[in-house]
Order: C-alpha cells, then sequence, then structure tokens
C-alpha cells in the first residue's frame, strides 16, 4: 500500500513537473509533420508536451511582437529569419540564448553569427537558404558557366510557350546577387560591424545592377512582365523553362514533377566588378523572453537543430540544414550540393533593425526599375535611398 | 445615487432642451460607471478567491449588475426608459468602439511602435550585480553613459526606469532610478530580498511626442497622404458610376418583361455578388496574370498585347475598378429591377398614349423616379468604397511600385491601406503612432465627405423627423 | 424630356400636385457639360492607357490571332445581321397568327438584347467556371499555360486546362484525416433530409400551386435545418481532424466560420433592434443627437485601431477566443443596421402600434408583439447582411486568431495564395468552391430578403 503510494506520488510528481511549451512554426506539409514527429519524440524522451500552432511566415513577426509581452505568445518560433533579428531584440520579445547553448561546434559559423546581436546569440540556426538556377536538363543539356553560355543556353529555348531563364526580377531579395556583383550593398560592412549610416543600394554599382536587370526583361527578352516566382515555378514543373532562380523551397514540387534537374550559381553578369553572391538567409528557433518554461523550450530548440534532426528535416522539405555533421551526412543530396555552393558564396543579411527600414524603399525600387524598359536608374534608387536614411533617422 | 432622486423627476415625460439631454447622459454615466466599478470590484473578489480565474468575468459581472441597477435607476426616473431602448447599442460601441478609438487617438501623439512598445529591450541585457545594502545595481559590461543607454532626459536618470532579471530570466522586476554614476545605477527604493539580480536592462518606453507624427505625415504629404487622398476619391466615385451605370442598363434590359429567360440571365448574372470577396478577389489576381492569367489569353484572340493588369501603376487602377465592377453591378443591377417594379405601369401606359419612345419613357419616367431609390444606396456604396480596404489589399496590396511614393503608399493605396501598412507590414516598422495619427486624419476626412453627403440627401432632416 | 416630371414632388407640394417649373438654361446645359468633361477625361485615360502598351512586344507565352478584334466585329455584325432576318420572320409570323401589329423595332430589339446578355454572362461568368475546373486539376496552379501544338483553341490558347488530367486529389487534401461520428453523419443526412424537402416543395409550389401544407413543410423543414446546423457547428472540434497539413483543417475552418458568422449575426440584431426602433417612434430630447452619434463614431477606421482592440481583448483574458473574435465583430455595423431598421420601422403605419397602445400594452409590449412580428423579413436581412459580411471577413479573425484550429474561412484562403514563396492555387481553388457553396445557397435562398433589405432601409414610399 505504501508502495503504490509512493508510486502515485511519483507519478503526481511527474505530471506536475511536466511543461507544455507552444511552438509557432510557418512550416507546411511533410515539415509540419516532422516537426509534429520531433514533438512526439520530445515528449516520449522528457515526458514534457510541445504544442504545435501554425501561423503564416508572413504574420509570425507582427503578431510575436504584439502578444508575447501580454502572456499570449508561444515559447518558441520555428523559425524567423536573422534579418528580423534586431526588429525582434529590440521589442524585447525573444531571449538570449547563450547560456542554454553550449555546445557550438557542430553548427555553422556563419549561421551563428547571422543570430548574433549585439554579441549575443537570439535564436539556434536551423537551416541556411540562399537562391540559385535551377534547370532542367533536358532542355539545358549542359551547365553553363559563363554569362555568354547562359544567354545562349536560355535565348535557345525562348519562344512560342517556352522559357529560357525565368526569375521574380521585381523582387529585391532574389535579386540582390547581381546587385553586389556590380558593388551595391546594403550597409557598409566595416570589419564585422554593420554601419547603417552607409547605405549603398544608389551607387554607382547598383544602378549598373538595375540596368542589367532592366536588360534580362527588355534588351534581351528573357523574362517577360509579370512572372513572379509562383508562375515560374508552374512553368518549370511543366517543363516549359530551361532555368529559373529560385530558393530550396521549391524543391518539393519539383522533384514531385519527376523533372531531371541540377543546381547551379547564377554566372558573373556582363560588366560586373565581383562575383555574383546572393542573400543568405539564416532561419533559426528564437525563444520568447516571457516564456515560464524557457529551459524545457531550449532544450526542444536544440533537439530540432541536432545532426539526426536536421537530416530528417532535410528529407522532409530540402532545406539546408545548419548542422555541420548533418550536411556531412547529406553530401551526396544534388539539392544540399547545389545550395551548399551558392550559399558559401553568398552575402548574410544584415540582422540590425534598422533593416526593417530597408526593406520597403529598396524593394519598390527595384520593383519600379523593371516596370519599362529605359528609366533613370539613380533618380529611382536616390530617392528609395534618401527614404531609407529618413526612416532610420 | 439612485435613492437620492427628487420626487419632482418622477414623470414620465422627459427634461426637455439640452438640459434635458445632459441630465439623460450623466444618469447614464452612473450607471454605467456603477456597473463597471461593481464588475471591476466583484471580478478582483473572484480572483482573490479562486486564483485563475478568468478576466472576463469582468465583463459578466458588468452586465449583471447593469440588469440590477437598470430597473433602479427606472424607478427614479421614469423616463429614462427610452434610453434603455438605446443601452444595448450605446454600450457595446462604448465598449468595443469608443474604447479603441480612445486609446489609438492617445497613440497619435506617441512615439508607440514594434521597438518603443514599454516592454524591457532584449539586445541591450547585460550583466548587473546587485551591492549588499540592495540599492545600487552595477552594469559591468556597459561601455557608453548611463544617460545613452536609458535614452533619458536628465544626465542623472532620475526617475528612469531599470529592468531587473535573476539567473533564468523568468520575471522581469521593474525599479526607478535615483541616480547614475557611471556604470553604478542607484535605486529609488531597495530591492526586496526575493529579487536576485543577474542581468539588466532598459525600458524602451512609448514617450508623448506632441505633433511630431502629424508633422510627419503632412512633411511627405506629396509622397502619400495628398495622391492616397485623391486616389481614394477617385475610387470610391468611379466605382460607384461604374457600378450604378452597369446596374441601371442590365436592370432596364431585363425589367424588359417581353425577354423570354430574363429570369435565366439574372440568376446567372447574380452569381458574382453571392461569391465571398475574400475568395473572388483572389481569384482575379491569377486570372489577370500578365503571362499565364486567362484575361490576357482571351485578348491574345482578339489580337490585343498582353496588358500589364497589375504591374503598371495606371492599369492597375483600371483592374481594380474592373474587379470592383464585377464584384459590384449584380447588387446595382437586382436594387434597379426592384425599384423599377416598384413603379406605377399606368405611368408608362400614359406616356405610350402619348406617343413618348422608349427612350423617353426611360429618361422622363424611369431615371428619375429611380433616383430616389437610388441615393441611398449610392451614398452607403460611396462610403463603404472609402474605406473598401479588401478589394486592395486582396488585388494588388498597394501596387505595383511607383515612382516619387513612400513605400507604404504606392500607386494604389487607397487611404486604410495606407494606414494598415503603416502599422502592420514589416516594411512599414510597426510604426502603431504614425498609423494611429493616419487614422485620426482619415476620420476627419470621412466625416467631412460624409457631411456634405448627408447634406445633399438630406439625411439630416430624415433623421430629426 | 421637359413634358414628364424631373423630379418627385417634393413634400410641401399638395397631394398628387405637380407644378412645372422650366429649369434654367445653366441647369439644362449641365448634362452637356458634365457630358464633355466625362468624354475628355476617358479620352484622355485610353490615350494614357494606349500609349503605356506602345512598345510592349507581344508576348511569346500568348497564342495570338492577328487581328482578332477585326473578325470578332465581323462576327457581332454577322450575328446582328442574322437576327435583323430573324426577327423580321418572327414578327410576320407573330403578326399571322396573333393578327396583332406588332412592332418590327421591338422585336429586333429584344433579339439584340439577348445577344448583348449572353455575352456579358458569359464575360461574367468564365473566370467562375475557370476556377471550378482549377479546383480539380491537381497540378496546383491557376495559370492558363498554351499548347501550342494543339488543335483544340481551347488547349491551343490555354483557355481550359487539360480536362483528362483532372481529378479530386485538391478535394482530398481538404478531407484528410477528418473524422464524422455517426452521430454527426445522422444530423447531416437530417439536414440535407430537410433542405430536400424544403427544395422539392418551392419546386412543387412553382409549378402547381401554393398551398398552405407546402408552406408548412417548408417552414418545418427550415427549422430542421437551422436546428440540425446549429449542432453539428456547435459540437464539431478540433479533435475530429487529425490530418497533418493546415489544409486538412478546411472544415473545420468553415465550421468556425459559421458559428462565428450566425453568432454575430444573433448579436446584430439584439443590439440595433430596440434602438432602431426608439429612433423611429420614440420622440425624446437627445435621439437626433445619440443616432448621429452612432454613425460618426463608426466612421472611426477601426480598423487602424485593431493594436488597441487587440490590447482591450487580451487583457479581458479573450484574446485568441471566438467570443472575443465575435464582440470585436458585433462591435462594427451597429450603426448601419440600427439605421436600416428604424426606416423599416417608420415605413410600417403607425395605426397599429397605437391601436395595441390602446388596449392597454406598454411601450415594450407593442415593440415585442405588434413590431417585431412584423419585421420579420427586416430582421432576416439584418442577421444574414452581417453573417455574410462576416464569413468574408479575414483581417480581424487573422491579427485576433492564432493557430489553424482557429482559423476562419477567409484567414485558412489567404494562407493558401501568401506562403513565404509559394501559393497552392489548386488547393485554393477547391476550397474556394467548397467555402463559397454556404453563401452562395444563402443568397439564392434569401434573394428576395436580401433585394428587399437593402431597398427597404433606403427607401420610403
Amino acid at each position: 500500500m505504501k508502495k503504490a503510494l509512493t508510486i502515485l506520488s511519483l507519478a503526481l510528481l511527474g505530471q506536475a513537473s511536466a511543461a507544455t511549451i507552444t511552438v509557432w512554426t510557418h512550416f507546411g506539409d511533410s515539415e509540419l509533420a516532422w516537426l509534429r514527429s520531433q514533438a512526439a519524440d520530445f515528449k516520449a524522451k522528457t515526458g514534457n508536451t510541445v504544442n504545435i500552432v501554425s501561423v503564416p511566415f508572413g504574420e509570425m513577426t507582427d503578431k510575436f511582437i504584439q502578444s508575447a509581452p501580454k502572456g499570449q505568445g508561444p515559447d518558441l518560433l520555428t523559425t524567423q529569419p536573422h534579418d528580423r533579428l534586431g526588429q525582434l531584440a529590440a521589442a524585447g520579445v525573444i531571449e538570449p540564448m547563450d547560456k542554454y547553448v553550449t555546445s557550438r561546434t557542430d553548427l555553422d559559423k556563419t549561421a551563428l553569427n547571422a543570430m548574433t546581436y549585439q554579441g549575443k546569440l537570439f535564436g539556434i540556426p536551423m537551416f541556411a537558404e540562399a537562391v540559385a538556377v535551377v534547370y532542367n536538363k533536358a532542355l539545358v543539356p549542359t551547365a553553363p558557366t559563363t554569362w555568354s553560355a547562359f544567354l545562349a543556353a536560355a535565348q535557345k529555348n525562348t519562344g512560342s510557350g517556352k522559357f529560357g531563364y525565368l526569375a521574380d526580377l521585381s523582387n529585391a531579395y532574389m535579386q540582390y546577387g547581381i546587385i553586389s556583383a556590380y558593388g551595391g550593398y546594403v550597409f557598409k560592412n566595416n570589419g564585422g560591424t554593420l554601419n547603417v549610416k552607409d547605405v549603398g543600394l544608389a551607387n554607382a554599382g547598383a544602378d549598373k545592377a538595375s540596368a542589367f536587370l532592366n536588360d534580362l526583361r527588355y534588351k534581351y527578352n528573357l523574362v517577360p512582365e509579370g512572372v513572379n516566382g509562383d508562375a515560374a515555378k508552374s512553368a518549370f514543373v511543366q517543363g516549359r523553362l530551361g532555368m529559373f532562380l529560385t530558393g530550396p523551397w521549391d524543391m518539393g514540387d519539383i522533384k514531385k514533377a519527376n523533372i531531371n534537374y541540377g543546381i547551379i550559381p547564377f554566372p558573373t553578369p556582363p560588366g560586373a566588378s565581383g562575383k555574383w553572391s546572393p542573400f543568405v538567409g539564416v532561419q533559426g528557433t528564437m525563444l520568447n523572453s516571457y516564456s515560464k518554461n524557457k529551459v524545457a523550450a531550449a532544450q526542444f530548440a536544440k533537439q530540432i537543430s541536432s545532426s539526426d534532426a536536421q537530416v530528417a528535416f532535410n528529407k522532409a522539405g530540402g532545406r539546408i540544414p545548419a548542422s555541420l555533421s548533418a550536411r556531412t551526412k547529406l553530401k551526396a543530396d544534388p539539392v544540399v550540393q547545389g545550395f551548399g555552393k551558392t550559399i558559401s558564396m553568398g552575402t548574410p543579411m544584415p540582422n540590425v533593425p534598422q533593416m526593417g527600414a530597408v526593406w520597403g524603399p529598396w524593394s519598390n525600387a527595384i520593383a519600379q526599375s523593371v516596370q519599362k524598359s529605359g528609366q533613370n536608374y539613380g533618380q529611382i534608387l536616390d530617392k528609395a535611398v534618401q527614404e531609407i536614411n529618413s526612416n532610420i533617422k | 445615487m439612485t435613492t437620492l432622486s427628487p420626487p419632482r423627476s418622477r414623470t414620465a415625460v422627459p427634461p426637455q432642451g439640452s438640459r434635458g439631454i445632459l441630465l439623460a447622459l450623466l444618469i447614464l454615466a452612473a450607471l454605467m460607471g456603477a456597473s463597471v466599478l461593481i464588475g471591476w470590484l466583484l471580478s478582483t473578489l473572484a480572483a482573490q478567491v479562486v486564483p485563475g480565474a478568468p478576466a472576463y468575468l469582468l465583463l459578466v459581472f458588468t452586465v449583471v449588475s447593469l440588469l440590477v441597477l437598470a430597473p433602479l435607476t427606472h424607478r427614479a426616473f421614469p423616463w429614462i426608459t427610452n434610453w434603455f431602448y438605446l443601452l444595448p447599442a450605446l454600450v457595446f460601441i462604448l465598449a468595443f468602439t469608443v474604447l479603441p478609438v480612445v486609446l489609438t487617438v492617445n497613440y497619435a501623439f506617441t512615439n508607440y511602435s514594434g521597438q518603443n512598445s514599454g516592454n524591457p529591450d532584449s539586445a541591450a541585457r547585460q550583466d548587473a550585480t546587485l551591492s549588499s545594502d540592495r540599492r545600487t545595481v552595477t552594469l559591468s559590461g556597459l561601455t557608453g553613459s548611463a544617460q545613452e543607454y536609458l535614452n533619458c532626459a536628465a544626465p542623472n536618470c532620475a526617475g528612469a526606469t531599470l529592468v531587473l532579471y535573476d539567473e533564468d530570466a523568468s520575471v522581469p522586476y521593474r525599479v526607478k532610478v535615483a541616480s547614475a554614476q557611471g556604470n553604478a545605477f542607484t535605486l529609488a527604493a531597495p530591492t526586496p530580498e526575493s529579487v536576485q539580480v543577474a542581468q539588466a536592462t532598459r525600458i524602451n518606453k512609448i514617450s508623448y511626442v506632441g505633433l511630431a507624427n502629424f508633422q510627419e505625415i503632412f512633411g511627405k504629404a506629396s509622397r502619400a497622404l495628398w495622391p492616397v487622398f485623391l486616389w481614394t476619391v477617385i475610387f470610391a466615385f468611379s466605382t460607384i458610376v461604374l457600378n450604378s451605370v452597369a446596374g441601371l442598363i442590365l436592370g432596364i434590359l431585363l425589367y424588359n418583361k417581353r425577354l423570354k429567360g430574363r429570369n435565366v440571365y439574372r440568376t446567372l448574372l447574380f452569381l458574382p455578388w453571392a461569391i465571398p470577396t475574400v475568395i473572388s478577389v483572389q481569384m482575379w489576381v491569377a486570372l489577370f496574370n500578365q503571362q499565364f492569367g486567362i484575361v490576357n489569353k482571351s485578348l491574345g484572340l482578339l489580337g490585343i498585347v498582353a496588358i500589364p493588369w497589375l504591374n503598371d501603376p495606371l492599369w492597375a487602377k483600371i483592374s481594380i475598378l474592373m474587379v470592383n465592377l464585377w464584384l459590384g453591378f449584380p447588387y446595382m443591377m437586382t436594387a434597379t429591377i426592384s425599384a423599377l417594379s416598384t413603379i406605377n405601369d399606368d405611368l408608362y401606359e400614359a406616356a405610350e398614349i402619348d406617343g413618348a419612345s422608349r427612350w423617353q419613357q426611360i429618361t422622363g419616367i424611369t431615371l428619375p423616379l429611380l433616383r430616389n431609390s437610388f441615393t441611398p444606396i449610392l451614398l452607403s456604396g460611396f462610403a463603404f468604397n472609402f474605406n473598401n480596404f479588401g478589394i486592395i489589399y486582396l488585388l494588388t496590396a498597394g501596387g505595383p511600385a511607383q515612382e516619387g511614393r513612400e513605400s507604404t503608399a504606392q500607386s494604389t493605396d487607397i487611404l486604410l491601406s495606407w494606414g494598415y501598412n503603416t502599422a502592420f507590414v514589416s516594411a512599414g516598422g510597426q510604426n502603431f503612432a504614425l498609423a494611429s495619427a493616419i487614422a485620426l486624419i482619415i476620420f476627419f476626412l470621412t466625416l467631412a465627405i460624409s457631411i456634405v453627403n448627408f447634406k445633399a440627401a438630406g439625411v439630416f432632416e430624415e433623421a430629426r423627423k | 424630356m421637359t413634358t414628364a416630371p424631373n423630379n418627385l414632388p417634393p413634400g410641401n407640394l399638395p397631394p398628387g400636385g405637380y407644378v412645372h417649373r422650366e429649369p434654367s438654361a445653366l441647369r439644362k446645359a449641365l448634362p452637356w457639360i458634365i457630358g464633355v468633361v466625362v468624354l475628355a477625361l476617358i479620352g484622355w485615360l485610353g490615350a494614357a492607357l494606349v500609349d503605356s502598351l506602345k512598345d510592349k512586344q507581344k508576348s511569346f507565352s500568348i497564342y495570338y490571332v492577328d487581328r482578332g478584334w477585326v473578325r470578332f466585329l465581323l462576327f457581332l455584325l454577322a450575328a446582328s445581321g442574322v437576327l435583323a432576318l430573324t426577327s423580321l420572320l418572327g414578327q410576320r409570323i407573330g403578326m399571322a397568327r396573333t393578327g396583332r401589329r406588332i412592332s418590327y423595332a421591338a422585336v429586333l430589339g429584344d433579339q439584340l438584347t439577348h445577344l448583348f446578355l449572353i455575352l456579358v454572362v458569359l464575360i461574367a461568368i468564365y473566370p467562375l467556371f475557370y476556377v471550378l475546373i482549377a479546383a480539380f486539376d491537381p497540378r496546383n496552379s491557376l495559370f492558363a499555360f498554351p499548347d501550342f501544338g494543339n488543335p483544340n483553341i481551347f488547349y491551343k490558347t490555354g483557355l481550359l486546362p487539360d480536362l483528362k488530367q483532372l481529378n479530386l486529389e485538391n478535394f482530398a487534401k481538404l478531407f484528410e484525416g477528418v473524422t464524422i461520428p455517426a452521430w454527426q453523419l445522422l444530423l447531416a443526412v437530417i439536414g440535407g433530409a430537410a433542405l430536400a424537402a424544403v427544395l422539392i416543395s418551392l419546386i412543387v409550389s412553382k409549378v402547381g400551386r401554393d398551398t398552405d401544407a407546402l408552406a408548412n413543410v417548408r417552414a418545418w423543414g427550415l427549422r430542421v435545418l437551422v436546428a440540425a446546423l446549429a449542432v453539428l457547428v456547435i459540437f464539431m472540434g478540433p479533435a475530429q481532424f487529425t490530418g497533418g497539413s493546415n489544409e486538412s483543417k478546411f472544415l473545420l475552418s468553415v465550421r468556425n466560420t459559421l458559428l462565428v458568422s450566425g453568432l454575430t449575426g444573433v448579436l446584430a440584431i439584439l443590439l440595433s433592434t430596440t434602438a432602431g426602433y426608439a429612433m423611429a417612434r420614440l420622440r425624446f430630447p437627445g435621439r437626433f443627437q445619440m443616432l448621429l452619434f452612432f454613425i460618426f463614431i463608426q466612421m472611426f477606421p477601426v480598423f487602424l485601431a485593431l493594436v488597441a482592440v487587440f490590447k482591450l481583448l487580451t487583457d479581458l483574458g479573450l484574446g485568441n477566443t471566438f467570443a472575443g473574435l465575435i464582440l470585436a465583430y458585433s462591435g462594427g455595423a451597429i450603426a448601419f443596421n440600427t439605421w436600416i431598421f428604424k426606416g423599416y420601422v417608420e415605413s410600417l403605419p403607425e395605426s397599429l402600434e397605437e391601436a395595441a397602445m390602446v388596449d392597454g400594452a406598454t411601450r415594450w409590449q407593442t415593440f415585442t408583439r405588434v413590431v417585431l412580428p412584423l419585421s420579420r423579413g427586416m430582421l432576416v436581412f439584418i442577421f444574414l447582411n452581417q453573417f455574410i459580411g462576416t464569413y468574408a471577413e479575414f483581417i480581424l479573425a487573422s491579427i485576433l486568431m492564432t493557430g489553424v484550429e482557429h482559423w476562419t474561412v477567409g484567414v485558412m484562403l489567404r494562407s493558401f495564395t501568401s506562403g513565404q514563396f509559394s501559393t497552392k492555387w489548386g488547393v485554393f481553388a477547391a476550397a474556394a468552391t467548397l467555402g463559397a457553396l454556404p453563401i452562395v445557397g444563402l443568397f439564392y435562398g434569401f434573394q428576395n430578403f436580401f433585394v428587399g433589405g437593402a431597398v427597404a432601409g433606403g427607401v420610403k414610399e
């Protein structure tokens, strides 16, 4: 009897100490299923329940900033891109995770740096992403490495309902590689610290980059007006498109469509001063500073960034893991290999809060630059930078 | 307060004039105030007795006490029953419209944003140690001055707030600073024993900035406020003109009793109205795609080049008007038909005998008679479209980009979507204060336009009668 | 034009009296001036639009028919010619058969009206038809890709998705992992049967004569249907949806929306009828000022006060609850509903109420026993209007509600088209088709209430 009571009380104690942690995620389909299975593992291992809540990607930041101080936020965000880090930290809703992440050897250095703001680690990196050129081997048999070969391959496939190369030209994030190749930059990087007073999106290089983007549409006649990433993917999975600029997020649909694909970086554009270097976005799990279960939550965050979990995660959605050992295990995977290369060529997005003031004006300027042929790019970009500077103050 | 009523007001006749209004409002305010007070007391009590009692008990208790107090008030002032008919609507409007509006107006004069939210800053968090007398907090890692760090007016930061954390950073504890010296902060009062200090940070406080938000709006008015306002008016006006013209034509055509199968046409043409806009507008985004949408595919059959429906600032405006026409003409058509059916057929017969042609009948009888039914429909249509955020947001999200505009106020943004972009789209920087100022401006613009409209349509006379 | 009254007699004239006043020259010229200005504006706009297309090269993804518009105009001309002939024939045959004079212009006018209306219907309905087809297209795209090699003009242009590929995959995704217990099935069957009974009785009454028995069947059928639906909506829960993906919770989002919209509609009636009645019938100081206050305060864009609404609801412990959402919605349309109901009550004859008062009824009794039963149609209109408005709302819902279990249909549909980088048009089309059904059904079922209510609120004869 006494023994039974002890067991009972122990069981009750176990019940009481078990926490329920809430995770907001923007994952869908197979990645969501992966997160659920991770939650089940975590429950089996620690007894803590993980409650997974789907929140659309675009709404997560705003919602979180609003609800966390009211105690309505989740314990973890899975995942947020690192360019929002500064904003979230300044709003005080995310917790520095330095003391929870004791071993960092397995995590990619660049990814860790991207997640670090003001000397504090604000998130456990999960995956990195950068855009690359995905091509259909049936239409483009040999991968072009120079601009002239690229142009020839693209133009050969363009016409009568088919496309050689498509990209969302009006999307600043997607086209940053070209801008940086010509010498444009967002904030001047002075040996690791970003100077937010020096915005390089309207310098001579950025002007040239806008002209080149415009040429892709109106001079080389490759990317017609009105093509967005969505339409490009639809065309690619139907086998009507030779090459297109995209990120790992489209690979699931491409694999499903049984297209024989390859992944390469964009060639150095004509007259550029440097190599094409796309934006690298690192997404990581962040911890709510108002969370009541920080230890358990951090434990779950570490679990889903661990090597084995990351391999499974890649299998589910094709993203490029931040865990180095997971990358080694996935070496043979063409997606990891292809995007891994562009990630290593890339530039991390700035993670300072001022980045929030950049996106709007800059995206608009890029969109304007490709709206019609032959425009005054310098003027458009100057106006945008003026607005950025006045918003930063 | 209900028992102190003087006997002379125990009459069913309400006091007249503005004194009567004031008295009634006073009594209602007292009634509601008392209910809220009782509700608050009871819910606090409930929270004491049962920890974790839900906060909405406040609402429940308030409503209950309102139900108890109302008959008592009635006994004291019998004429107040007239006002009780308004009470449900009034209570609701006060709670869920007036209260948020008051808060928002308040925000308009602050610097409230995602960052300046009155909460502790995580990025500025520093290791901290507390002195043995529990009055001095030292931030060993602080590099700049204390004034810079706490962002306070006085150099010694008297009265500023510091937030203390324990090792787990579980519960932030706010303390007032009495003075700051270097990286040592002397607190106004010693911290309690129960608080352990390992880290500290500042508050990104919400402060009043006077008219700065309005100055910003009017300073950039040529790049945001004026063009957006102009387009909002054009959009609302053209929409009702286009919709009512299309509706009138179709309605008059379909009211022709000789026409066979007119009910079939009517039923089919009714469909765009019946589909929720959140569905149909998003569908048009895909159909209007310049390269792959079926609209341009169809135009290709006519030999017309691909039109940049959603990618050109001018065409995007046309697209919005067209989609709004598609959404709205069935309503106007149906309204025309039902208004026509109220017109006496004798008028037409008389006109026919006088030898009036069909066209003369339409311009001489139908349209003038329809004007009466249409005025309120057009007015409410204008008011609705003036703030028709849904179609803009779903179809173009304010885009496409236009040169010389603020990034939150693009070529098809109306006033409301401009405010929304400022407040909620991350690119706009969650500038809640600026958005509140915009809301205030929109309110006054809407008010001015409505008063002119109401005057013209005689709404005031109708309401007064 | 001047022989007919160009204005309704204003109220101060003797009843039926009409005094003709010759309009001033300016007044007469006004329509022409406005016409010229509008034409000039349209011309300028047209020129600007054409100018923007000037140097557009032809897209290589679109199938062009050169000078296709000429062919189209020729076709219209030919069709009109054929109609002119058939009208002539019809007129002659008609006159010979009935022996009455039939105007040729009237017959031709009707024929041309048919042609015009058919074109309008085609243009207005084809997009919906296209989306309906796309709902069955598993390739997840609302984009039309041309197939230049195909001789079929619909495939060649891409105006029709490949019909051979169609299947139910998109719909299957919406119902993956949904478990329906037997009692819910039973309720659904009962509701379906009631709906069928209503429809059959409607058809019978349209074909033959409407009898009391049929009307009874309809009334009870509707009641059973509403009751079955209400029980279903209230007791359906998230636990029944075991699918892993967000779209598998679609039916749950429909349930949530019905719950929220239904309660919001009921609340709208409760909040606005008494106020509308008082504004229409009771005379007391402050009534007019209160009405203006209602109308003007609701012109504040509450939408931009969302941060404050959010704060209010979370402080009340109603954040992320349906109750909070319903309260937030209900605050929105009080002024409009009150105004509409006031207008309706004013159109009722006051004698009925006076008779009741003479019989000793109090104001309140008059309101509940005389006015409310008379305004059943108006109440239905207020309910439906609020219901449908709420059904289509998505911004407030997406800001106040978190988690797919709490999504409404609008939020769910928005999530398909606003993913980080990808949109699910196929699933969207399928969900849109199913999600629109309840509202389309309501619209057609209650057509008369709608039109009547919308017009009656504003128009008072």
